[in-house]
């Protein structure tokens, strides 16, 4: 820009008298800042301004300073000093309307942001009844498993057993006698190793007060070789070791079994071929 | 004292700083004034306003607009033609409007008989007719630019023209002082 241009435009003459507008103030600082010479210039004007106004009057009367001082050791001096109160005290003021502005706005987000809390919670609540649900489901599937798992084994194992052993089968029916006429029972025996199994086909259910006992009945008569579980059926139950024996036959006796059988009561027998 | 130093003193509200403004500036600030309020008594009281004003809203004054001088004589002139348009002085002044004014000067006992300043008759007999007129009118009796150019259907590129060429007299003749 053409600097000289701007000093003759009159421009800063009427910013030193005050004549400007805001805005034209604002943009002759600007350029001042940026151009020395118009710093200069402006500088040079003020000069002038002071010096000239200087010798143009008269002087205030020698009285004059002395009132100055006083009003300004009076007033201003001590309201410097407790400015920071009465400012503080305006300051609370001004911000009494935008306070309710404030107040109401932080109402609309609280009832807003509660909404939203108690559909989260609702959420929540029923979120967290389907995992304990599903918690609770888990564990009986793994509870079901392990008894399958138990199940498996067992089977296997006496799967096993009849597989590996030399067992002879001994059927025992009950159609011979009055207690229960299609009982059927069989006895898996292993002369060689003296092991016996059973495994029960049909069988009615005891009262809590008796079991089943099974007896060998060999040479020297009857002997208890273990209580049979009428329920366990089409499983093997292993019974007491027997060496000899001609017939096998099972008993209802008083819970825990007898020493000798209630042969009134006798379920099922069968001869060992 | 530098300008810097004598502007933290008045923040401070230092009573040696406010005492070497005083002595430094009131003839010159007061001279703003009594060249607006020819009455010597109301002037001292506008004047004793406007220096306990300056004291007070020196926190407001701002470096980066101007200097100090500047910004207390814009604070005296502006406090003057305040007074000037007050209805207490209107009742007790004669020469309130710009015709009164004008016509003072046409009766060449105006303005230049209100000028006390050793040289500065001198000073105001360098400029020519056109930029004695602008300056008696703004300078002087607190006018606006506009005002003068509306008022006199001078158009304002040439009322700014003529001030500068002014103060660009007054400049050199000061030095001669």
């Amino acid at each position: 820009m053409d600097i000289q241009a701007y000093i003759s435009s009159g421009k800063l003459e009427l910013f030193v008298l005050g004549e400007l507008s805001v805005r034209e103030q604002e943009e002759v600082m600007k350029l001042a800042e940026q151009y020395p010479e118009i710093r200069k210039e402006l500088d040079q004007i003020e000069e002038a301004m002071f010096a000239f106004d200087n010798l143009s009057g008269k002087a205030p009367s020698t009285s004059l300073k002395a009132q100055v001082m006083n009003t300004w050791e009076k007033e201003v001096k001590p309201a410097a000093s407790n400015q920071a109160i009465p400012s503080k005290a305006e300051g609370k003021v001004v911000p009494l309307q935008p306070w309710k502005a404030y107040a109401a706005a932080a109402s609309i987000v609280a009832v807003v942001a509660s909404v939203f809390a108690i559909y989260y919670a609702t959420r929540y609540y029923d979120v967290d009844q389907r995992l304990m649900a599903m918690v609770q489901e888990r564990a009986v599937l793994a509870e079901e498993l392990d008894n399958y798992k138990v199940n498996y084994e067992q089977t296997d194992a006496q799967l096993e057993t009849l597989l590996t052993g030399n067992f002879e089968r001994v059927p025992m029916k009950g159609d011979g006698f009055e207690m229960q006429k299609d009982a059927q029972v069989d006895v898996w025996w292993d002369k060689g190793a003296e092991s016996v199994f059973i495994s029960v086909n049909t069988l009615n259910e005891l009262d809590e007060n008796s079991d089943y006992q099974l007896w060998a009945i060999g040479d020297d008569g009857p002997v208890g070789i273990g209580l049979v579980n009428a329920r366990q059926k089409f499983s093997l139950q292993q019974m007491q070791a027997v060496a000899a024996a001609g017939a096998f036959a099972i008993t209802i006796e008083p819970k825990g079994g007898s020493e000798s059988p209630t042969l009134e009561k006798l379920v099922v027998l069968g001869p060992v071929a | 004292m530098e300008e810097e130093q004598l502007i933290a003193g008045l923040r401070a509200q230092d009573r040696k700083t406010v005492e070497y403004l005083y002595d430094k500036y009131s003839r010159a600030l007061f001279a703003v004034i009594s060249r607006i309020i020819t009455d010597h008594d109301i002037a001292e009281e506008v004047f004793h306003d406007a220096f306990i004003k300056i004291t007070r809203k020196i926190d407001g004054y701002d470096e980066s607009k101007g200097r100090l001088y500047t910004w207390m004589a814009n604070i005296c002139r502006n406090a003057a033609i305040d007074k000037t348009r007050s209805k207490e002085f209107s009742k007790s002044s004669k020469t309130n409007t710009i015709d009164d004014y004008v016509y003072g000067i046409e009766s060449e006992s105006g303005t230049l008989e209100l000028v006390d300043g050793i040289g500065v008759k001198e000073l105001l007999t360098a400029l020519n007719e056109e930029q004695r007129f602008v300056i008696e009118c703004i300078y002087f009796k607190g006018y606006t630019h506009s005002e003068v150019s509306e008022e006199y259907d001078i158009p304002l590129g040439t009322v700014k023209s003529r001030i500068r060429a002014a103060v660009n007299v007054l400049k050199k003749n000061l030095e001669k002082i």
